[in-house]
């Protein structure tokens, strides 16, 4: 396992080379001049010229690059063209924000998936089955950022119980942490709630018409003990690979949460610097990207093994 | 230690009880303290390296003016105690106010105003047009020094006072050393607040505090003359990016001013009680559409002219802002309601007639311009609503006279690098492009980078007209504005008579706060600021 993990670890250096590579290259052949950006509306073309030479852009693409990966290889994720405050400074005050609204999210909607999806399983072709599978399509259909206006509308607006946007960091108290985030985290884990849930019934559709679970009712087994004990862990494997995904689409995917309700999260952070063409920033945080999904993606083959013993690496 | 059900709620709340103190400072406001929604993000801290509005704004918080203009565009003395310019009009002497000190708690010093200056002018354009007459600046001693002329300019205040980016700011000598083209690493001002740079968070919050050792003029507060009086502790400035969520928060009363609801948000912000919507900025923003000088077929002033007359600033202007409230056509190449807003041969622009009289005759000036059908690239900015807009009518009113219009997608950062491109547009370069400018800026000339018709030196379309520079010249020596409004009348007839670009009206941007708890804002074209504004509850 040890070895496995290693050998998993190693191959994340070829994924983000491959990654900064491609993502250098459409940045830099893409059209946008951060320089024209920069002086602003009134500049003039040898004020553009200046600011150009003095970011380097006016260097050959390959020398560029080689700067880039250079300080990449030392850890430097390089400074950003507008603000002058280094990349590595700018994720780390957005990293919060994000990492919070994710984990948040995942539970809000894990919890609430699992439950509702085990629930339609156990109760098939009922009432509650065709509901909790009406609720799943709702979560699909409606965008975050309708649901995200509602709850809005709703909750800060007319019943004034919960703040319209922003973040307080979790430095400042767990209430007013978690306050500013129960609107955003609703918002957002409907989808995955549709998601997950969707993926649980059918599975355990799958392994509730096993023998075993039908031995495990003759035994007398109570129906809660065989639903999470014998079915749920069965049926679990493809629920945390959905599980995965999603934390690999939350993170790509919180720029519109993250918008909506004012959130500085590192998804803005990467939208804001992509409308700027803030070359650095774009570089940095899609390598860190790229990495935080390897890393997924270990964690989900890592949780197998303990799901199911029968998977060994 | 077992871990059960209980242990875990009972860790829950005692992290709740650590959490509560917490709590109890973060509700507790600072007493004067406004929170403000500006139309940007701050990510420049250098408002001489950029000409990005937001950076101006900083730049109004922090550093000071040696002149301001009043609420009349006049420009009055600020840093400066006594201005004399001496009878031959070639030598201007300016001495400080006594007492100026910079946030470091230093002296400000005519060696730091001249230093300012000199960097100033590498990078604007009024700045540059002063400069061209400059031969000297020399210290007279810490508080005098002078700017020495080889001709009568009649512009060197209004250049030191303007509002358009970038504002002559004062900044320390040693950071005003620093190369023009690079970026300054210290954020020391003289004005009115101080800049708190452990707060500052690119893209999310901007924090002000009351610079303690500010002292104001004593005459009231006009534009951005007169006395600033600082009557907070703290400006904070949120970015939001999403409109409907600042228009939200000020609703609910998270924030206390919102810079730019957008026109369709409005009624909902202005039934909500407690906030006021105000159009401050009277002159508002100038529309405007540069034709390619440089290529066929707006090479040709007939085609120019056929693209001025078959471009309507009414359907722009409909599609665009929406509400006639909040919008009027113009004839004027220098803003419509400003001292030079001066109409003179605004017949060409046929705006009374008929559109479909308009589009004849437009299309009898593309025949007699040899046009044959060639592709017309028009850069089309699909990220911001107006521009959105403004690329569609602009398309749909060339093709309504014949023209074969491409429309080029991309965001506004796109737009902006390729605009820069003078090659032909099957070469990357392009035919039309929108954009608008500050009614303040527009209003001058000189200021207006992009009212110079030097060819390729002059502003993306390049347009290349001597007499229009000469006209430059003239009003630019001009005395008095009685005079200058004169070579105003010829220079707006003669930028209709050979198109240097399409003028597409004006509109103003109301903003929105909270009367019930903010008072005393000021009306200032181009900057928002926050002297003067009072937190009353």
């Amino acid at each position: 396992m040890i070895a496995y993990v290693i050998r998993r670890l190693l191959a994340t250096i070829p994924v983000m080379a491959i990654v900064g590579v491609f993502v250098f290259l459409l940045l830099h052949l893409a059209p946008g001049d951060p320089a024209a950006i920069i002086a602003g509306d009134n500049a003039t073309e040898q004020n553009i010229a200046a600011i150009r030479t003095r970011l380097g852009l006016d260097r050959p693409l390959i020398e560029q690059f080689g700067s880039w990966v250079w300080a990449i290889a030392h850890g430097d994720l390089g400074v950003s063209m507008f603000s002058n405050l280094p990349v590595t400074t700018l994720v780390l005050q957005r990293a919060q924000p994000t990492i919070s609204l994710t984990v948040t999210t995942l539970l809000v909607a894990v919890t609430i998936a699992i439950t509702i999806g085990v629930l339609a399983a156990w109760k098939a072709g009922t009432l509650v089955d065709r509901v909790v599978m009406g609720f799943a399509v709702l979560g699909f259909s409606v965008p975050v950022f309708v649901v995200g206006y509602l709850l809005v509308y709703v909750f800060a607006l007319q019943l004034r119980w919960l703040p319209v946007q922003g973040y307080v960091p979790i430095e400042q108290g767990l209430w007013p942490w978690a306050r500013n985030l129960i609107l955003p985290s609703l918002a957002l884990g409907l989808a995955y709630v549709a998601l997950i849930a969707r993926i649980t019934r059918a599975s355990m559709l799958e392994v509730l018409a096993e023998d075993y679970i039908r031995t495990a009712h003759a035994k007398g087994v109570a129906t809660v003990p065989v639903l999470l004990r014998h079915a749920l862990k069965n049926a679990a494997v493809p629920i945390v690979t959905v599980i995965g995904i999603g934390v690999a689409l939350l993170i790509s995917g919180v720029v519109i949460t993250e918008s909506v309700f004012n959130i500085p999260g590192v998804g803005r952070l990467v939208v804001d610097a992509i409308a700027r063409r803030d070359y650095p920033i774009i570089q940095g945080v899609m390598i860190l990207f790229a990495g935080v999904y390897v890393l997924v993606n270990l964690c989900v083959d890592i949780v197998y093994t303990f799901l199911d013993p029968r998977i060994r690496y | 230690m077992d871990t059960n059900r209980r242990t875990v709620l009972k860790a829950g709340a005692a992290a709740a009880a650590m959490g509560a103190p917490h709590v109890a400072r973060a509700q507790t406001k600072p007493a004067r303290q406004v929170r403000f929604v500006p139309h940007g993000d701050l990510r420049v801290l250098d408002p001489i390296w950029t000409t990005a509005n937001m950076s101006a704004y900083h730049g109004a918080m922090i550093y000071d003016t040696l002149f301001g203009v009043d609420v009349n565009m006049r420009p009055q003395p600020q840093m400066v105690q006594t201005h004399t310019v001496s009878d031959n009009r070639l030598t201007h002497t300016f001495v400080l106010r006594d007492g100026l000190k910079w946030h470091d708690g230093t002296p400000v010093t005519a060696r730091d105003c001249v230093a300012s200056i000199r960097r100033w002018q590498a990078k604007d354009g009024a700045g540059q047009h002063l400069f061209e007459r400059v031969t000297d600046t020399p210290v007279v001693d810490d508080r005098t020094f002078r700017i020495v002329l080889k001709e009568p300019y009649g512009l060197v205040l209004d250049a030191l006072a303007k509002t358009s980016t970038p504002l002559c700011f004062m900044m320390k000598a040693e950071i005003a050393a620093t190369d023009p083209g690079t970026q300054i690493t210290k954020h020391i001002g003289s004005g009115p607040f101080r800049f708190v740079e452990g707060e500052y968070r690119p893209g999310s919050r901007v924090v002000y505090e009351r610079n303690p050792d500010y002292v104001p003029r004593g005459e009231p507060a006009s534009g951005i003359a007169g006395g600033k009086r600082v009557l907070l502790d703290r400006v904070v400035w949120d970015i939001i990016p999403d409109a409907q969520t600042a228009a939200s928060a000020l609703m609910s009363g998270e924030i206390e001013f919102f810079e730019v609801p957008p026109i369709d948000i409005l009624p909902a912000l202005g039934a909500a009680p407690g906030v006021k919507i105000e159009v401050f900025n009277q002159l508002g923003n100038v529309g405007y559409c540069r034709l390619n000088h440089l290529h066929p077929p707006f090479n040709n002033v007939l085609a120019r002219r056929a693209a001025q007359l078959a471009i309507s600033q009414e359907d722009f202007l409909r599609a665009a802002i929406g509400n006639a409230q909040y919008y009027k056509t113009c004839g004027s190449n220098f803003t419509c309601g400003s001292p030079m807003g001066v109409e003179d041969g605004a017949e060409v622009l046929m705006m009374g007639a008929p559109m479909a009289q308009r589009q004849a005759r437009a299309r009898q000036l593309l025949k007699e311009a040899g046009y044959n059908n060639e592709p017309i690239v028009v850069l089309h900015a699909t990220d911001i609503h107006i521009m959105n807009q403004a690329a569609l009518v602009i398309a749909q009113n060339l093709r309504q006279v014949g023209m074969n219009v491409q429309l080029a997608a991309s965001d506004w950062g796109g737009v902006v690098t390729r605009r820069s491109n003078q090659n032909p547009p099957a070469q990357g370069g392009w035919n039309v492009f929108f954009t608008w400018g500050g009614g303040n800026a527009t209003s001058s000339p000189i200021n207006l980078f992009g009212h110079a018709a030097t060819g390729r030196k002059a502003w993306f379309g390049w347009p290349e007209n001597a007499r229009h520079e000469q006209l430059r010249n003239e009003w630019a020596a001009a005395a008095d504005v009685a005079a200058r409004r004169k070579v105003a009348q010829a220079m707006n007839r003669n930028m209709l008579e050979y198109v240097h670009d399409v003028k597409l009206g004006q509109w103003v941007a109301p903003v929105a706060y909270r009367s019930d708890r903010i008072r005393g804002l000021l009306p200032v074209p181009e900057v928002v600021p926050f002297w003067n504004v009072e937190r009353f509850a």
